[in-house]
This record gives C-alpha cells, structure tokens and sequence, in this order.
C-alpha cells in the first residue's frame, strides 16, 4: 500500500515537473520597415509578462523572443501583439516544452491552452521516433491569417531537443 | 459656429491623446499610422517665403492610435508672423499651413504586408479645422472642413506615396475663402549606408511634389475676378531620421510652376518636425 501511494506521488510529481511553455519563439514579421516600427513592436512585446528577453531585427524581419521560465505566454498572444503594431505575423521557429499525445492518429503537443499539431510534412524519421510523453522539440509553426488565430497550429517538428 | 466646432475640437482633444507624421514624408500625403494604443507628438517650425514677406509659424501634433488602423490627430498653431497675403495651402502632411486647429481621422482602409519591411497600403483622411485669425489675405476666414486619400508603397529601401485632398471653407460673413483641391506625389529612398538594423538611426531621403489648384474666394457674396492665389507646382527634398522613439525630418519646396496674376510669387516653404512616440 505504502509502496503504491509512493509510486503514486512519484508520478505526480513527475507530470507536475512537466512546465508546458514557450521556450523560444522567432516571429516573422511582415511589413515592418522603420526604426518607429521595430521600437513600437519592441516595447509592446515587452508589456506581456513572461518575456525575458526581446530583440527586433527590421533587416530580419524578426522578433526574437526568450520566454522566461514558468511563462504563461502563448504564441497567439504574440501574434496578437504584432497586429497590434500594423504588421502581419507570419511564420515563426519555436522551441516548446510539454506534453505530446497522439490524437485520432496525429500527433500534438499541448502548451498553455493551444494545440500544436504536427503535419506530415515532417520527417518521417523524426515521427518514427515519437513517443507520448514529456518532449522538448524546435517546431517550424505555419503561418496562419491574421483574422482566423485560435490557438491551433500546424508544425512541422525541425528537431527534438529532449524527449 | 466657430464656438461648436471648437468645441467639437476640444471633445476630440479630451478622447484622445494623439496623432502620428514622422514616420514619412514631411509634406506629402502618406499613409501609416500608429500601432493600437501608441501615441506620437510632434512638434513642427514651418515657414513659408514669397517674394514681400515670410511665415513662421510652430506647429505641434498629438496622435493616438485607436485602433492598429484608426488614429486621431490635433494639430494647434504657434503663430509668429502670419503672411498679409497667405496662400491657401496645406503645410505639412498632416498640418494645415495657415493658423488653423485642426483635428482630424486618419483610416487604413487597405494594408497588405507582403515581404519583410514590405506592404502596400492606403488611407483616407477627414478632418476639421477653426481659424485662430478674422481674416486671411482680406477675406473673412471661416471653419473649414478637409479630406484626403493617398496610398503607397513602403519597403526598406524603396517608397512612394501617391495622393489628393480637397479643403473647403464655409461662408462667413458673406465671404468664403477658395476651396482648395491638392495633389502629392512622393518617392523615397534609403541608401545601403544607412541600412543598419535597429536600434541603429535609420535614415532615408525624400522628393517629394505638391500641386495646388485653389479656387476663387467670394467677397460680399460675389466672385473675386482675379484669385490672389494662382495654381502651383512645388517640389524639393526632405530628409527622415529615425532613432528609437525619435524621430526628426526636414526639408524645402520650390515653385516648379506658378501662375499668380496678382499678389507676390511664392520662393519656397521651409519645415522641419521633430517626433516623439510616446
């Protein structure tokens, strides 16, 4: 019995331990052209909490986001801030931490409320060597309209980190 | 009338908080305007020289961006010496050249990012004015009511704006000033030296044209035979520079073409802005 409520707690403890979030998010932006622009979205993005460091490239046309630990964040949120500013969030590379689960045969990982589903596009080898559970991947997430966000996403899995 | 629409003014003041220029061209028709929730202030030294006298005039602007695509703007004026004989002609791109307050809308109906520092995109503009003096060249100057429209093109190295605005002055007093129909056209550039990423300054440079056609003015309820004020042509160079939330931009216009039958020939409008986003 003692054995069974240790074994018990272990595994609470071991999917407490999984943080899902946003690690790192490179955003492309689309139509931002001056220093004004890059400023404006800069200090915006900066006013969401979570963030821990952000840089604007206007050369780029990027937003680079290190997302602190125990962060809230999600990327439509992200997106969000950039159509605030006037421009079009377009493709971005993220790194993300949670938990994967196969659902009706197609892979996703759940982060902060949104559903990051992996599209066949990805390597096959990649997929072959997907398991449920705690994983740590750099996905390319695929641009959606501006208008239609839902916190769903298409990605196609660059690299598994950690899993 | 002065009194409501200058209520209407300080309505629009209080709702607000501000509007945006600096960010283009310095007397062109351009069309971004300020991201949700951003405010600008600019404060502008205008100046314009014909062949009697010249114009100073200060010039500040507070912009507020209701909406990604939705700004508000008032403009006041700082008169230091007005023109006896002022054409009617808008200053600045969002600022009236003569002593008016003016508050105005500014839409981006259409916007289209379709590369990296690229889009394409247009806006349309309405805005109220209340003079701040009786009478401009001999004429009892009234309130006054103005649109425009422009759309353009902006990338990291190339831009160009195209656009036209119509002004036109209510009766006063059995006098109206000349309506004033006006057409910009606008191309940029940014050099390679000056393609540093931000938070680098971003410079870039402007010529930029402006045609004015106004219309005859009404004295004691009949036409004016001559128009003091004739059609004209300008053009010349501005010059944008772009550095965190600072942003400074000057330049000068030059007759191209004038056709004044009456009243002195105009030599050339000096401006120059400074803007600060909030």
């Amino acid at each position: 019995m003692k054995r069974l409520g240790i074994i018990a707690l272990l595994t609470i403890f071991s999917l407490s331990g999984v943080m899902a979030q946003l690690i790192k998010v490179d955003q492309e932006v689309f139509g931002m052209d001056c220093a004004p622009c890059a400023y404006g979205l800069e200090r915006g993005l900066k006013k969401m909490d979570g963030l821990e460091k952000v840089q604007v490239s206007l050369n780029d046309g990027k937003a680079y986001l290190k997302l602190a630990s125990d962060n809230k964040l999600t990327l439509q949120k992200i997106q969000e801030e950039v159509r605030n500013n006037g421009f079009s969030a377009k493709n971005a590379e993220v790194t993300i931490v949670g938990q994967l689960v196969k659902n009706e045969n197609a892979w996703q990982v759940n982060v902060n409320g949104e559903t990051f589903i992996v599209s066949s596009d990805t390597p096959s080898e990649i997929v072959k060597s997907l398991n449920t559970g705690k994983i740590k991947l750099k996905v390319f997430v695929k641009d959606k309209e501006d208008n239609h966000l839902n916190g769903t996403w298409d990605i196609r899995i660059v690299e598994v980190l950690k899993s | 009338m002065k009194r409501t629409a200058f209520l209407i003014l300080l309505t629009v003041t209080a709702i607000s908080k501000v509007s945006a220029q600096g960010h283009g061209p310095l007397y062109g028709l351009q069309t971004p305007t300020l991201a949700k929730g951003g405010f600008d202030f600019n404060a502008a030294a205008m100046s314009l020289a014909t062949e009697d006298d010249q114009s100073f005039m200060l010039r500040y602007i507070w912009s507020y961006g209701v909406t990604e695509d939705l700004q508000i703007n008032i403009t006041t004026p700082t008169m230091v010496n007005r023109l006896s004989e002022a054409p009617r002609t808008r200053g600045n791109n969002n600022m009236p050249a003569n002593g008016d307050i003016e508050a105005s809308v500014w839409y981006r109906f259409f916007s289209n990012a379709f590369g990296v520092g690229k889009r394409f995109e247009s806006t349309a503009i309405l805005s109220v004015s209340t003079p701040t003096e009786e009478t401009r060249s001999g004429i009892n100057v009234s309130n006054s009511i103005h649109g425009a429209i422009s759309t353009g093109y902006a990338s990291r190295t190339w831009y160009a704006w195209v656009g036209g605005g119509y002004q036109y002055y209510f009766e006063e007093g059995n006098e109206q000033l000349g309506d004033l129909p006006y057409a910009s056209l606008v191309i940029g550039y940014r050099p390679n030296i000056f393609m540093g990423d931000y938070p680098k300054p971003d410079w870039r440079v402007f010529v930029e044209s402006l045609a004015e056609f106004p219309g005859t003015s009404t004295s004691e309820g009949q036409l004016i035979p001559i128009d003091q004020r004739g059609k004209k042509v300008m053009i010349g160079p501005s010059f944008l520079g772009l550095y965190g939330a600072w942003g400074i931009s000057f330049g000068a216009l030059f007759p191209l073409y004038q056709d004044i039958t009456q009243g002195p020939k105009e030599e050339y409008r000096l401006s120059m802005n400074i803007s600060y986003w909030l």
